[in-house]
């Protein structure tokens, strides 16, 4: 079943969160993101949630940790900027295994760069934002729709693997107002699997003590259950530790619970790819471009089609490679100087993979790909 | 019916967008498919914005406006009507308020330039400036005929407080007036 709503994509990602049952907020205000802050602080009252707005993005990342670690679902909302001051504690995040969300809508860069122009400069930042080795999971909206979809998943991966996910939307998928399809309220209820929890004795509770590929099952903080909350090193407990075999295997094992289930995050679109003879590859707003310019070449007996992936970490790598084993001609489109292509590059084995980039904040258009395929 | 691109210019605060997303919706009303996008500068007042329709009854993925295919813009500043109008195909019509928008010669020659001056017509006939928007949402529909009249009021009426019905619908009326008699 769907629905139908009339709405812009930073409206869309507000009221995904609170149908996915998020119920508390931290966030601050930043072009281009600031409408998902606007509605959900509208909207989490109404639901006995809370909005509030930080003295800045540390503080709103380090709230919104707070009450991940109390067991709630948890959004914060920015755009790169605000990423970057929020690096550090989305390490702690990783480290001390805190799902939340985090919506990144996407502006020119780096530092305070277009404010209010079109960017997908984020895409090697969110593969890594903090310093360490993990494993970041960041998905992309590409359609109205998704920035429902793609929100109300990432809070499902969230706390199946208990860490940060991030969502990407860019200005213009963020600012663009249109109709979506989107699911019931009852549909993604149905679909909520509550983080795992530990019921037995208190005295047997370890939280990080789980298989070398499952994240830590923290329960909520405060109900009952003690255990320790760092972002150095730790032991099973939770406290800190330099044991040469447990340090090595809390990092391997933030890699590997990502790693061993990719099955269960990768997501990709495939466009018109079944008898592609030119593979595009775009993501978020710039796919929007892609499917339109496949109109056109394939009026002009162009065979293109679109591989449009979802998930951007851990990109659908294997896929890619399939594609670009058969199809010699590989273009890849964004907006910015060749972030994902870099990844395609290695995804494919391949060298050879075309590129058409931009970074003055103003979009993509349809021709400009039309033309640069037809180059090719 | 073909692909309807329309842009609406003016600078930051004047509520250029709110018809953007009237006509947007009240195309899905119809059962087809809008999309409106809007493009600003930092400046929070004063910077040029611009806000790019399409309609279509089939389904549309860029959400821009291909530069050099807009049928038809309305234009209240004139650092937006400098900046944008290149993007409407020659011979498509602009509509520009006279008082603030003096086009050359050239462009005179290049398209279909109306004057209607908007912001007076809200200002002093419909006694809100505020209503400047529907005032430029009923003079587009007149021009492109891009959607049924009672859809595109109905849809108008949902997005404002229903105390101010009465005057954004002389708005509509008043901007349909004169863009009749202007075309």
């Amino acid at each position: 079943m769907t629905r139908e709503i009339i709405s812009t994509g930073n409206e869309l990602a507000a009221i995904a969160a609170v149908d996915a049952g998020c119920k508390f907020f931290g966030g601050y205000p930043l072009t281009p993101s600031s409408e998902v802050m606007h509605t959900i602080s509208d909207l989490l009252p109404k639901i006995d949630g809370t909005c509030i707005q930080m003295e800045d993005e540390i503080g709103a990342i380090c709230a919104v940790i707070g009450a991940g670690m109390a067991g709630v679902r948890t959004m914060t909302g920015t755009s790169g900027p605000g990423m970057s001051l929020k690096a550090e504690n989305l390490g702690l995040a990783q480290m001390a295994e805190v799902p939340l969300v985090c919506v990144n809508v996407m502006r020119g860069g780096p530092s305070t760069g277009l404010p209010t122009r079109v960017s997908q400069g984020d895409i090697l930042q969110s593969k890594n934002p903090s310093h360490g080795d993990y494993k970041s999971i960041t998905l992309c909206a590409g359609s109205l729709s998704e920035c429902y979809t793609e929100v109300v998943r990432a809070f499902n991966i969230a706390d199946r693997f208990m860490q940060p996910v991030i969502v990407l939307l860019d200005e213009t998928i963020g600012h663009m107002h249109g109709k979506a399809m989107i699911p019931t309220k009852e549909e993604v209820k149905a679909g909520i699997v509550p983080r795992k929890t530990f019921d037995g004795p208190s005295e047997e509770y370890f939280p990080y003590e789980c298989g070398p590929t499952e994240p830590a099952v923290l329960n909520p903080m405060f109900e009952g259950y003690r255990y320790h909350f760092t972002g150095l090193h730790h032991d099973r407990k939770g406290f800190p530790t330099e044991e040469i075999e447990t340090c090595r295997k809390l990092i391997q094992r933030l890699e590997d619970k990502v790693e061993a289930h990719k099955d269960e995050i990768e997501s990709y679109e495939e466009f018109m790819m079944d008898d592609a003879e030119v593979m595009i590859v775009a993501y978020g707003s710039v796919s929007l471009a892609a499917k339109e310019s496949i109109r056109h070449l394939r009026a002009d007996g162009i065979k293109a089609g679109l591989f449009r992936p979802i998930t951007i970490w851990p990109s659908p790598a294997e896929r890619m490679k399939e594609h670009a084993d058969k199809i010699e001609k590989v273009l890849v489109v964004e907006l910015n100087i060749g972030q994902f292509h870099s990844e395609v590059q290695r995804a494919t084995s391949r060298l050879d993979i075309d590129g058409l980039f931009k970074v003055n904040g103003r979009a993509i258009s349809p021709h400009e790909i039309v033309t640069k395929v037809k180059e090719l | 019916m073909a692909r309807t691109l329309m842009r609406f210019t003016g600078v930051g605060g004047q509520g250029v967008l709110l018809a953007g997303e009237i006509f947007a919706a009240a195309k899905i009303a119809a059962g087809g498919h809008g999309i409106r996008t809007a493009t600003f500068t930092s400046q929070v007042r004063g910077g040029p914005t611009v806000v790019d329709i399409t309609l279509d009854d089939e389904e549309i993925f860029y959400p821009y406006a291909n530069d050099g295919e807009i049928d038809f813009m309305l234009s209240v500043a004139q650092v937006s009507f400098d900046l944008f109008k290149n993007g409407v195909s020659k011979g498509g019509t602009i509509v520009v308020d006279p008082n603030l928008v003096t086009p050359t010669e050239d462009d005179k020659k290049n398209w279909n330039i109306i004057n209607i001056p908007i912001i007076t017509i809200a200002k002093e006939e419909v006694g809100n400036v505020i209503t400047q928007s529907v005032v430029a949402l009923a003079i587009a529909n007149v021009f492109t005929d891009a959607l049924d009249k009672k859809i595109l009021v109905d849809t108008m009426l949902s997005k404002v407080p229903a105390k101010v019905h009465d005057v954004n619908l002389k708005a509509y009326d008043l901007g349909e007036k004169y863009a009749k008699e202007a075309k």
